[in-house]
């Protein structure tokens, strides 16, 4: 058991207490569970989530042993422990997202040949093929707040577009967005009535980030796109708080570097959050000020994550060759023995 | 003064009557060449008109000749061993950074593919698009399969059955060299052309 106090030591008081069970430091569990106590120290101080009980999953490039690059997925703790690999198809396997309740990931693989959407279930091991029936490439994958729809793009001939996907009811594919262009790199507001993507509808070498009203509204360009100027901007990811988007654009002397704005439209300023190397890929932690990147640096490639409010950066996993890393939610609440007496 | 201009008239006739009478009219000064000329002129111009000719003849015979060859090439490549047609078909065609437009040599490249497609209506392919390293990873799948698309829509264009055509993209996945400089970079941003079927036992026959 683990008790906690937190003392304010201006008013010389105890503010909250609370009593956790911890699992033996020797048992596999012990240092999620010391990290979900943690981010209850976060939400008592703070009351905002904390990030400590979380996950980023990525996948990691390897050559096989006949020379051909291949990927599969790993998870790291938020931390930089417990590296694991998730998957072993020997193919190329990448884009992961979590579900709302952090139990499965949703990703693509070309494990069949083509590029399809797959959802595994990190508990039981089981893996299922989400069968569109639409010819095509089915690309990066993520999941609606409510847990039950898959959003994805599909490419096929020269047309491409955005469709969500009934994963609970395995039905029901509908198309969000579409046309001659490459519409991609969905990611939904928390409230899952807004749907922000990557599109090079203005120009194939000029890919922005539009937002969208769900079901049908009109997309409005969010990234800093100017008339003759072009840009280059992808990989939208919506914070979890619902007032900002991540994602990264070509910035100077054609580096890449991770950007923030407002999800509210255009307009809104845009701040840089990093400014040595290349940087892609951003993911928002669970506590909406934490952002983890693939940076590539002089030294080397690794996942790096920025402290959105200090703009400090951390190394989280580095000498593998890593791509597009996606946080977790929350991996749940500590085990709290509730006593009589104690915090609210 | 009026008596005095008169002779002189005379003497001017004169002389020109004494003129006339003492040397016998010189052979008309010839305009044009003289008739050996003229001849030599016909024959030269006979002669170079043959001459023309059988430029003309051996040049049309030398163009046909290399037709024959270049067909009897472009059928030899297309229905030659395996090793050659496959050698042909799977070689590679590159774009432009950013690009998914078939550039002029990609062109030629991809008519070669085309001609060997036709004579071989067994074989089917998968295009396979690459992009290099710059940008980003998942735009870089949507380019791959985008420059895939492109080099399947001129062969379709060109009359190839659009099922025996596939594709499929690896981003920048899989680059063909692992270097971060702008050769290496041309050289990943590319359409890989995969046998799919059609070609097997000529491949075993082959070796």
């Amino acid at each position: 058991m683990l008790v906690l106090r937190l003392h304010d030591v201006v008013y010389g008081e105890v503010r909250q207490e609370g009593r956790f069970r911890i699992p033996d430091p020797s048992r596999d569990g012990f240092r999620m569970a010391v990290h979900r106590v943690s981010d209850r120290v976060v939400e008592w101080i703070f009351d905002e989530p904390g990030m400590a009980a979380s996950r980023i999953a990525f996948s990691v490039s390897r050559a096989g042993p006949d020379g051909v690059a291949n990927q599969e997925l790993y998870t790291v703790d938020s931390d930089g422990e417990n590296l694991r690999r998730v998957t072993g198809y020997g193919s190329i396997t990448m884009s992961p997202a979590w579900s709302p309740d952090a139990s499965r990931l949703a990703f693509t693989s070309f494990k069949s040949g083509e590029a399809e959407i797959y959802e595994l279930d990190l508990g039981s091991g089981q893996e299922r093929r989400i069968a569109t029936n639409r010819d095509g490439q089915h690309y990066t994958p993520t999941y609606h707040p409510d847990g039950q729809l898959l959003a994805f793009s599909v490419h096929g001939g020269r047309q491409s577009g955005i469709y969500t996907y009934d994963v609970e009811r395995d039905c029901c594919l509908t198309s969000l967005t579409g046309g001659r262009w490459d519409d991609l790199s969905p990611t939904f507001s928390p409230d899952g009535r807004r749907i922000a993507f990557n599109s090079n509808r203005l120009g194939v070498a000029t890919p922005q980030i539009y937002g969208m009203a769900l079901p049908e509204g009109e997309p409005d360009l969010l990234s800093p796109y100017l008339y003759g100027q072009g840009g280059y901007y992808t990989s939208p990811h919506w914070s979890p708080r619902g007032d900002r988007i991540a994602f990264h654009g070509r910035v100077q002397r054609g580096r890449y570097h991770i950007l923030v704005t407002g999800a509210g439209g255009r307009g809104a300023r845009v701040r840089q959050l990093t400014w040595e190397g290349n940087n892609e890929d951003p993911s928002w932690a669970p506590d909406g000020r934490h952002i983890v990147f693939v940076g590539e640096r002089p030294e080397g490639t690794g996942l790096l994550v920025v402290d959105g409010a200090t703009g400090r950066i951390r190394t989280l996993v580095e000498g593998l060759r890593v791509r597009v890393p996606a946080w977790s939610p929350s991996l749940g609440e500590p085990e709290e023995i509730r006593a009589s007496r104690g915090g609210s | 003064m009026h008596h005095r201009s008169i002779p002189l008239l005379l003497i001017a006739v004169t002389v020109l009557l004494a003129a006339c009478r003492r040397d016998p009219p010189p052979p008309p000064e010839p305009v044009g060449p003289s008739p050996e000329e003229i001849e030599q002129a016909r024959q030269d111009s006979i002669e170079a008109a043959r001459r023309a000719e059988e430029e003309a003849r051996r040049a049309e015979a030398e163009r046909r000749a290399e037709e024959e060859r270049r067909r009897l090439n472009a059928e030899r490549r297309a229905r030659g061993t395996l090793a050659e047609v496959r050698d042909a078909l799977t070689r590679m065609v590159h774009f432009e950074y950013d690009q998914s437009r078939i550039t002029s040599e990609a062109e030629q490249l991809l008519r070669e593919k085309v001609e060997i497609l036709r004579a071989n209506p067994e074989v089917t392919v998968r295009l396979e698009g690459h992009a290099d390293e710059r940008g980003s990873t998942e735009y870089n799948l949507a380019l791959g399969q985008r420059r895939a698309e492109s080099a399947k829509e001129f062969m379709v264009g060109f009359g190839i059955e659009p099922s025996r055509i596939r594709t499929i993209s690896y981003g920048e996945e899989r680059p063909l060299v692992n270097q971060s400089n702008e050769r290496a970079w041309a050289q990943n941003r590319r359409v890989e052309v995969v046998v799919l079927s059609g070609g097997e036992s000529d491949r075993d026959s082959d070796r």
